[in-house]
């Protein structure tokens, strides 16, 4: 069985729409996932229905402010605080913000710089 | 599925009180280890060549190599058992062999002299020296170098030899199929 | 009003071997909401891939977690493979795919040890985890570790096994199946263990689904999703079938991975039946450049895998998503409504690995 696994960029614009469409159809929220790239971040959303997998992917400057999607699915926020604490990706609106206090480590945002 | 029995455990709670241990009891009675088991890293110093690879794989750091002084070391303690010097080693020197380290107070590092190499008259160690002509740039030798040390294009036909990286394990000369390179 | 008080749970508790604190809320006896906090062991390994070579990382990816190794090690090399485009011989998938089943049983077996364990039942714990020791010992003769295995490579597999050993793992797995018998008789039909699970925290498939609840804890519901049918590996030529039950409650989740278990001793035995000679690996040449989400089903339910590589030796980016990290919110979900003497027993059916979650 070769089933669907794409990766499609999308706008910050659409991208509420388009989780919120994906929650209606019932989609289950696979991972959330940021990568550090030049100036900023790339955000991964992808989601999984039968065996059809969609990653949204989005692109955020360094010091641009992103909302959370916990209003959408709940479940959520244990991978978007990740994101946040690890990455320091600015994310609002979490419905449980541990406000960095996820892991219980010293450095601030470790994985931010490379190397 | 949905009938329901009560003491349904009671017959095989009966059988094994009356059933020998599934444990052995050991100390008394020695484990048995099978012939894979990752235990630790033993080293057959005589073959080694200190190239070094073995301290670059280790996912951990446990092992260093220092040329000079002509010593292996490893911190049995920082070592994990993933094989990964075993599986590298161009003169298969290292092996993991069956056997736990013993426990110790103190996280000690273990140094293993290697033995000094009979070197030619000259003192310096050989660096392998290729022969244009035999040569069909095949760069199997590029492949087999475990210090990357040799660079081969075949379509300009360059053969070239990064010195100090070089470490005379001669896996160039016995890898060529032309034998066109020799140790110097 | 009945009055409100916040009991602490964990990270250190008797039935819990695994650090994860939770915050419950209570009313009287019953729970009304619970605050999960993890990261007592974060050891950011997923940033040690910038630092070692993506070969190398093999042996640090399978270090993730205890149980679940085999699958780590193997969802890490599938990824950069598909990346680098290798084409792993046969022989080595279904190597691979024979270890992945055994890690299978010996997960759920541990599992189930651990939830007698948690009901009390001792002896039934006991009875697991002897049976769980016959496949530690094929794993010992077979990759030369109980725990970690240490046998997958980008390009392939470390060790071979000849048909000695691949006969001594189909007579292992008989036996082990014969042995079977009065666990599933207990687990499913005894009145005790019935009275503890039935009706015990139901997720229904549509709540499922949207909590993002993976693995047995998905298929307990009703929802037919095993990453094992999209065919990596070998899983492509096995007969496999995603075992799913309706009720969502602790029992069922039992009784899923309880069949797995039964799955799991037929797909070794159709593996070693199939098993094709040929060489075990194929030497890989070049960096990784490129990404690409790979997804497998370990023990727990379905782990992504995300590697991103830049043309050189070090990754830019590994991310590991791991089962339990997918289903701490569902859990959290069921604790609501249920009693205090449950909450360990909630927390046990979706057999969490906080090791795995915290990487």
């Amino acid at each position: 069985m070769d089933q669907k696994n794409e990766i499609r960029e999308i706008t910050r614009d659409v991208f509420f729409a388009t989780v919120i469409r994906m929650k209606m159809e019932l989609w289950r929220l696979v991972q959330i996932c940021a990568v550090r790239v030049e100036g900023g971040y790339e955000m991964s959303y992808t989601f999984c229905r039968n065996y059809e997998m969609v990653t949204l992917r989005l692109h955020v400057k360094e010091d641009e402010e992103i909302s959370s999607i916990t209003q959408v699915y709940p479940c959520a926020y244990m991978q978007e605080n990740e994101a946040a604490e690890l990455f320091g990706v600015k994310i609002k609106n979490l419905t449980v913000d541990y406000r960095n206090k996820l892991y219980r480590i010293d450095q601030e945002t470790p994985f931010k710089e490379k190397g | 599925m949905n009938d329901t029995k009560i003491f349904a455990y009671a017959r095989t709670a009966m059988k094994n009180l009356f059933h020998k241990p599934a444990t052995t009891s050991y100390p008394f009675e020695p484990a048995q280890f099978p012939e894979r088991m990752r235990g630790h890293i033993e080293i057959d110093a005589a073959e080694c060549i200190s190239c070094g690879l073995c301290m670059r794989s280790c996912p951990t750091g446990a092992i260093s190599v220092d040329r000079t002084a002509g010593t292996w070391t490893i911190n049995r303690f920082d070592c994990v058992q993933c094989g990964s010097c075993a599986n590298l080693c161009p003169k298969k020197c290292l092996s993991i062999v069956p056997g736990y380290t013993k426990p110790d107070r103190h996280k000690a590092k273990e140094t293993i002299s290697l033995p000094k190499k009979a070197q030619p008259a000259g003192g310096a160690p050989q660096k392998p020296a290729m022969n244009p002509e035999a040569c069909v740039y095949c760069t199997l030798c590029a492949k087999k170098c475990p210090q990357g040390a040799i660079e081969v294009d075949r379509g300009s036909r360059i053969w070239k030899l990064d010195a100090p990286k070089c470490v005379s394990c001669g896996l160039c000369a016995s890898s060529c199929p032309k034998k066109a390179i020799e140790m110097k | 009003m009945a009055k409100r008080s916040i009991v602490p749970f964990g990270p250190q508790h008797p039935v819990l071997p695994e650090p994860v604190h939770l915050d419950l809320v209570l009313e009287d006896e019953t729970v009304v909401g619970a605050i999960p906090s993890i990261g007592f062991i974060h050891r950011g390994l997923e940033k040690l891939v910038e630092k070692r070579d993506f070969k190398q990382y093999v042996y640090i990816a399978e270090r993730v977690c205890g149980i679940c190794s085999c699958g780590h090690g193997m969802g890490y090399c599938e990824s950069v493979e598909h990346v680098m485009g290798v084409e792993v011989p046969r022989r080595a998938s279904y190597l691979r795919t024979i270890w992945m089943e055994m890690s299978r049983v010996h997960s759920h077996l541990l599992w189930l040890g651990l939830l007698a364990d948690a009901m009390g039942f001792e002896s039934l714990f006991m009875e697991s985890w002897r049976l769980r020791e016959k496949i530690l010992d094929m794993f010992d003769a077979t990759t030369g570790g109980r725990v970690i295995f240490s046998v997958n490579c980008i390009g392939g597999v470390l060790k071979d096994m000849d048909s000695s050993m691949l006969s001594a793992i189909a007579r292992t797995v008989d036996d082990m199946e014969a042995n079977m018998a009065p666990l599933l008789k207990t687990f499913l039909k005894d009145y005790t263990v019935q009275s503890r699970l039935k009706g015990l925290g139901v997720l229904t498939r549509e709540q499922a689904i949207l909590q993002g609840a993976v693995g047995p804890m998905l298929r307990a519901s009703g929802e037919e999703y095993d990453v094992r049918m999209l065919g990596y590996a070998a899983y492509g030529d096995l007969n496999v079938e995603p075992v799913t039950a309706k009720a969502g409650d602790a029992y069922a989740r039992c009784e899923v991975r309880l069949k797995e278990i039964l799955q799991s001793f037929r797909l070794i035995r159709e593996a070693i039946d199939k098993i094709p000679e040929g060489p075990i690996s194929v030497p890989v040449k070049g960096n990784p450049s490129g990404e690409y989400f790979m997804r497998i089903e370990q023990p727990r339910g379905e782990a992504i895998y995300y590697v991103k590589g830049n043309g050189t030796k070090n990754l830019d980016r590994f991310r590991l998503r791991t089962p339990t990290t997918s289903n701490i919110p569902p859990m959290v979900e069921l604790m609501k409504g249920c009693q205090l003497a449950d909450v360990p027993l909630i927390i046990l059916t979706i057999d969490p690995c906080i090791s795995c979650t915290e990487r």
